[in-house]
């Protein structure tokens, strides 16, 4: 299995990903409060395009999926969809409390409660809303503990708890 | 008599031929009970008029014993609200539609049928516009006998039959949910003939999530935090708005110093909100370095309402009865600072968004809405006051402090994006005032009285001027320590008709920019435009198909002029 050539693009392929994950957001249910935590950490106070992270249209071009609120029964849905339409290897964020239990929404009937009861979490960002700093943290983690792998096994996603795996 | 009880007692009078009993359940509000079938009648009266404009459509259950639900409908003329009230029976509810007369109602008729199952009759076609797809038939969330359990486990037996069938044979350009031109989740469809927009119809509901309900199973102080949750981008005045009608119904002053501090942070959350908006607004426009440098100058405002209430966004300021924290020397200070760096660059984006030439391409002449259509689309804030109309409850119905800080009106004529773009800007300029006359004319006094955590027995309607335009809540109190029903009417809902009629005709590139321009907040609206299914009318086009009707389509085009 030691191909060295085939290490060699592995390794190269897996910092190209670490150094510039792009990043589609979904708010499948939320205030706003994250929406607009998340649009200024992407502005230049926080700027995480200094991390190479690059917040652009289209689920098919992306690696990160951040998502924010409770997931509401409309939305259920779109936000599997996003998902599946994402290539491999994918990350899920799920930035606030609504989308990591669904917040002070929980128990309202359209809401199914937090985002890892539809699509599988790797980071949670906790806060209500969280700060851009949290949000940058939770990123950097996540990055930090992606696992050099080209093709990751369904649920044995990255814990997001930055041991450094697979740098 | 005062302007209000002038306005008041016309109204009575206009409704007079219909009138089965008045009541005057607080001052500035006059409720007229009607007969379901006088309702189109009264409706129009006051349309003719004109007398106001309509605020929002309430529903009421009675609950089981009663065995009715009541609809409100709520107009405002200035500090005045007449309120129209009838009654249904519970088991066949229906009320007809007054969409023929008031444009304006189809979203809160469709919102209210939808919540509470009275049918509507005379709407035109229509899908669902907040509950989901797949949502049961036949439950009624806003309804007191529903469970949510219930409604959790049932699922539809099928597809419920398309609303589109009459309309075959459209080139439909589907916007949305997720989109790069949404920042949240809405979803769109434009029929369109070549590159322009021949209608519109949006569904939303992508992130409805049920508080109406909610608030009614929560405390009156847990209810605080929810309905503060309404909206993550005006979240203080969602709050405020809550608190000043819950103290209106137990009865108590709020001290003139908490009074202050509410219209400090509220003003404070005008400048980020609208400094938010010029920002997303330029994006849309493909301008995102003006994007950039409007939200970095926004931080000046976002560490001024971290300095005075310790949180970035949901700023947690209000309490029943008063505020939570006080205004100190140094915060005085850095508050009157930043209103100097504030205003120094908002000149500069005033000076920007009047002068570049590719920007001015894109706002001038776009998204036109007449003063007439904006009065008629029953619009409110900065969009109704950039097409000319003056509607400001700062101003109409002073609450708060702006009575002893008054604020002045900003209105263009317009009417389009340009304008938009201008009245919010220079609504800000106004704001910065009001922020540095309060931080230097703090009245003193306590923050905070006390308030029962039962609250009497009663209703009131509670408006004010969120950045978005006129915020209404309706509370009505069994005199419990939980609310019986909030109704949350936001701004955003209001104006959903005008930006859904001004895009008609308008190029597809400008939707994203004509859809920002009333700067909508889906959070604060879904608490509505449905996605069709396949049964309804959606054609696939193949290439050949897609080929020769462009080619009939020219030919017929041709041979027409």
């Amino acid at each position: 299995m030691a191909d060295p050539l085939h290490q060699a693009a592995s390794v190269l392929k897996n910092w190209a990903r670490r150094t510039s994950p792009w990043a589609v957001h979904y708010n499948s249910g939320s205030c706003n409060g994250c929406d607009i935590e998340i649009l200024a950490t992407f502005t230049p106070r926080y700027d995480v395009e200094r991390l190479g992270i690059k917040l652009q249209g289209s689920p098919r071009h992306a690696d990160l999926l951040i998502v924010t609120g409770a997931v509401t029964r409309q939305s259920r849905e779109r936000l599997l969809r996003i998902y599946e339409q994402m290539p491999e290897p994918k990350h899920v964020v799920a930035v606030g409390s609504g989308a990591i239990c669904g917040g002070v929404f929980r128990g309202c009937y359209n809401c199914l409660g937090g985002v890892d009861q539809v699509v599988p979490v790797d980071a949670y960002v906790p806060g209500c809303p969280p700060r851009p700093q949290a949000i940058i943290d939770g990123l950097v983690k996540l990055l930090r503990g992606a696992r050099n792998s080209a093709d990751p096994p369904a649920g044995d996603k990255g814990s997001g708890s930055g041991d450094g795996a697979g740098l | 008599m005062t302007v209000t009880e002038d306005a008041l007692a016309k109204g009575v009078e206009l409704l007079k031929p219909w009138t089965e009993e008045t009541n005057v359940p607080e001052k500035g509000r006059t409720d007229v009970i009607l007969r379901p079938e006088n309702l189109l009648a009264a409706v129009d009266v006051l349309h003719r008029e004109p007398w106001g404009h309509l605020t929002s459509i309430t529903g009421l259950d009675l609950g089981v014993d009663a065995g009715e639900i009541e609809v409100l409908y709520h107009f405002r003329r200035q500090a005045a609200v007449l309120g129209l009230r009838v009654r249904t029976p519970r088991d066949a509810a229906s009320v007809a539609s007054i969409w023929d007369i008031l444009p304006s109602a189809s979203f809160m008729e469709r919102e209210m049928s939808e919540m509470l199952g009275v049918d509507v009759v005379g709407m035109p076609p229509h899908g669902r516009l907040f509950l989901a797809d797949d949502w049961p038939e036949g439950a009624y969330p806003l309804r007191k006998d529903f469970s949510p359990e219930e409604a959790a486990q049932q699922r539809p037996a099928e597809d419920r039959p398309g609303d589109a069938a009459e309309k075959p044979q459209r080139f439909i350009i589907p916007i949305g949910p997720q989109h790069p031109a949404l920042k949240e989740p809405g979803h769109f469809e434009f029929c369109v003939d070549g590159e322009i927009i021949t209608s519109a119809s949006a569904r939303l509901g992508y992130a409805h999530r049920g508080i109406e309900k909610a608030t009614e199973a929560r405390t009156w102080v847990q209810d605080l935090y929810l309905l503060e949750r309404v909206c993550g981008i005006c979240s203080h005045i969602h709050a405020m708005t809550y608190c000043q009608g819950v103290e209106k119904l137990a009865g108590i002053e709020v001290p003139p110093r908490a009074r202050a501090i509410r219209t400090l942070m509220a003003e404070l959350e005008r400048v980020h909100s609208h400094m938010l908006w010029l920002g997303v607004g330029a994006h849309e426009a493909g301008f995102d370095t003006l994007f950039m440098y409007a939200w970095r100058d926004r931080e000046t405002v976002m560490d001024l309402l971290e300095s005075l209430s310790g949180n970035r966004v949901n700023y947690s300021a209000n309490l029943l009865g008063g505020v939570k924290f006080d205004v100190g020397d140094g915060q005085i200070k850095a508050v009157l600072d930043g209103a100097d760096i504030l205003e120094k660059r908002l000149h500069h984006y005033l000076d920007v968004a009047t002068t570049d030439e590719s920007f001015l391409i894109r706002t001038q002449g776009i998204g036109t809405m007449t003063q007439q259509q904006a009065e008629v689309l029953g619009t409110v804030g900065p969009t109704a006051r950039a097409s000319g109309v003056t509607r400001d409850l700062r101003l109409d119905a002073p609450y708060a402090a702006y009575p002893d800080f008054p604020v002045k009106p900003v209105v263009a004529s317009g009417g389009d994006l340009l304008a938009r773009f201008v009245v919010r800007i220079e609504e800000l300029f106004e704001s910065l005032r009001v922020v540095r006359a309060l931080v230097q004319n703090l009245p003193e006094g306590d923050l905070a009285v006390r308030v029962p955590t039962k609250i009497p027995e009663g209703e009131t309607v509670s408006c004010s001027e969120a950045p978005r335009g006129e915020l209404y809540y309706y509370i009505e109190s069994g005199g419990a320590d939980k609310p019986e029903r909030i109704k949350v009417r936001t701004p955003t809902l209001a104006n959903w008709g005008a930006v859904l009629s001004t895009v008609v005709g308008c190029q597809l590139a400008d939707v994203p920019m004509v859809l920002a321009g009333i700067d909508p907040c889906f959070s604060c609206n879904d608490r509505m435009v449905r996605l069709r299914t396949e049964s309804s009318g959606r054609r696939l086009w193949s290439w050949e198909e897609l080929r020769r009707y462009g080619i009939e389509y020219y030919r017929c085009k041709t041979s027409a002029t």
